[in-house]
C-alpha cells in the first residue's frame, strides 16, 4: 500500500512547518498520472496523522493532469 | 480552540467552536491551557482581541510529497556513479521470471561486468539464496507491508553489499507494477519484464510501470506453442504507454535472447562512461 508512504511525506511536510499549533486542513495537489488512489490517500492520512499536529485535519486533495504530488499548503490553528 | 484568546487548550475548545467567529459573551476567568501557559483571566471586554488571522493561518508548504526519496536517490545515484557502478531497477509483477533472469545473467556474465543484486521481497530471504547459489554477492531486504523499495532501503542495501567498481548493481524490486514505478531508487536505468504468461495488455493496464522503462523484457518465450499470446500486441500495446522503450524476447530458462539483451546492457553502461 503505497499510500502510506505518500501519506508519510505528506506527514513530514507539514508537521515540519507547523510548530506545535494544531494543523486543521491540508491541501494536496495530485496529478492523474500517479498511480495515488485518493480514498486510500484520505484514509491512510487519517491513520497515521493520530498523534500527530495533524490529527483530525481534513485533507483536501486537487486533481491536476500530470505527475504531480505536491502538498500546497496547510491551515493551522 | 478558546475564541477569545485563540489558543488550542482542550479545556474549553467544545464551548469554543460552537461560538467560533463570533463574540463570546461569556469565557472562564481561570482555566489552564495546555499549550505550557496559565492565565488567571482574559482581558476584558472592550480590551484589544487577538485578530483573527492569529487564530487560523495558511502556510504555504510547495513540497513534493516524495522529496525526501527523490533527495536519498540522487545521493545513492552519485555514490553508484563514483564507484563506477551501473544500478538496474528491475520491475515485474510477482512470477515475470526476474529472479530466474538474474541467475542465467549471472551465470554468463551478461553485460560484460560482474553482477551483485539487491532483493525486495515482503518475506524470506529466498531469492537472495538463489542468487548467491548462482555465483553472485546479493542483500536480502524485506519490505514487511510495504509494496516497493524506496531509495533509503537500496542505500542501507548498497552499503551492506558493498560492490567493487565496475559491477552491474541488479535492484529486484517486490513484485509489483503498481507503486514501484513511484519511488525513484537512484538507479540509471527501469527494466519491466513481462512474460507470455501474463495477458498482453499488461502495458496498458499497468502504464505507469511501463512508461518509466527504458527497456521491457518479455520472458518466458519458450511457453510461445503453448499458450495463446500475441507478441506483436503486446509490443504495440508497450509502443501505446511508452515510445521510446526498447523490447526484448527473451527466455530466461533457455537463455534465448541474450546476446540481444547482452548488447543492450553494453551499450547503455557504454552510454554512461563505463567500458563495455
Amino acid at each position: 500500500m503505497h499510500e502510506m508512504s505518500i501519506v508519510a511525506g505528506i506527514l513530514d511536510a507539514v508537521t515540519q512547518r507547523s510548530g506545535g499549533r494544531r494543523i486543521v486542513r491540508v491541501v494536496v495537489e495530485i496529478g492523474r498520472m500517479t498511480a495515488v488512489l485518493p480514498d486510500a490517500l484520505r484514509f491512510g492520512f487519517e491513520v497515521a496523522s493520530q498523534g500527530t499536529d495533524a490529527e483530525g485535519a481534513t485533507l483536501d486533495i486537487v486533481t491536476l493532469l500530470g505527475n504531480e504530488l505536491r502538498v500546497r499548503e496547510m491551515e493551522v490553528v | 480552540m478558546c475564541a477569545t484568546c485563540g489558543c488550542s487548550g482542550e479545556d474549553h475548545a467544545a464551548s469554543a467552536s460552537s461560538t467560533e467567529g463570533r463574540e463570546r459573551t461569556t469565557h472562564p476567568t481561570t482555566h489552564r491551557h495546555e499549550r505550557g501557559h496559565d492565565h488567571t483571566e482574559h482581558p476584558r471586554p472592550g480590551a484589544p482581541r487577538v485578530p483573527f488571522d492569529r487564530q487560523r493561518s495558511t502556510i504555504a508548504i510547495e513540497r513534493d510529497v516524495l522529496a525526501h526519496n527523490d533527495e536519498l536517490a540522487r545521493e545513492n545515484r552519485r555514490w553508484f556513479v563514483g564507484r563506477k557502478i551501473f544500478a538496474l531497477n528491475l520491475l515485474s509483477s510477482p512470477g515475470a521470471g526476474k529472479t530466474t533472469l538474474l541467475e542465467r545473467m549471472i551465470r554468463e556474465r551478461t553485460g560484460g561486468h560482474a553482477i551483485a543484486v539487491i532483493e525486495g521481497d515482503q518475506a524470506t530471504d529466498r531469492d537472495a539464496q538463489r542468487i548467491r547459489g548462482a555465483g553472485a554477492k546479493a542483500v536480502q531486504v524485506n519490505t514487511g507491508a510495504g509494496c516497493h523499495l524506496d531509495a533509503a532501503m537500496v542505500a542501507r542495501a548498497a552499503k551492506a553489499l558493498d560492490p567493487p567498481a565496475d559491477t552491474l548493481l541488479a535492484i529486484e524490486n517486490v513484485g509489483n507494477l503498481v507503486c514501484p514505478a513511484l519511488f525513484d531508487l537512484g538507479e540509471h536505468a527501469k527494466l519491466v519484464v513481462a512474460s507470455v504468461a501474463e495477458g498482453e495488455d499488461k502495458p496498458l493496464k499497468y502504464p505507469h510501470a511501463f512508461r518509466a522503462a527504458e527497456a521491457v523484457l518479455l520472458n518466458k518465450t519458450d511457453l510461445l506453442p503453448h499458450v495463446r499470446y500475441d507478441v506483436d500486441r503486446f509490443v504495440a500495446h508497450v509502443r501505446e504507454v511508452n515510445p521510446h522503450a526498447d523490447v526484448l524476447l527473451v527466455s530466461a530458462t533457455l537463455g534465448d535472447g541474450f546476446v540481444a539483451l547482452d548488447r543492450w546492457l553494453r551499450a547503455r553502461i557504454v552510454r554512461l562512461g563505463g567500458s563495455a
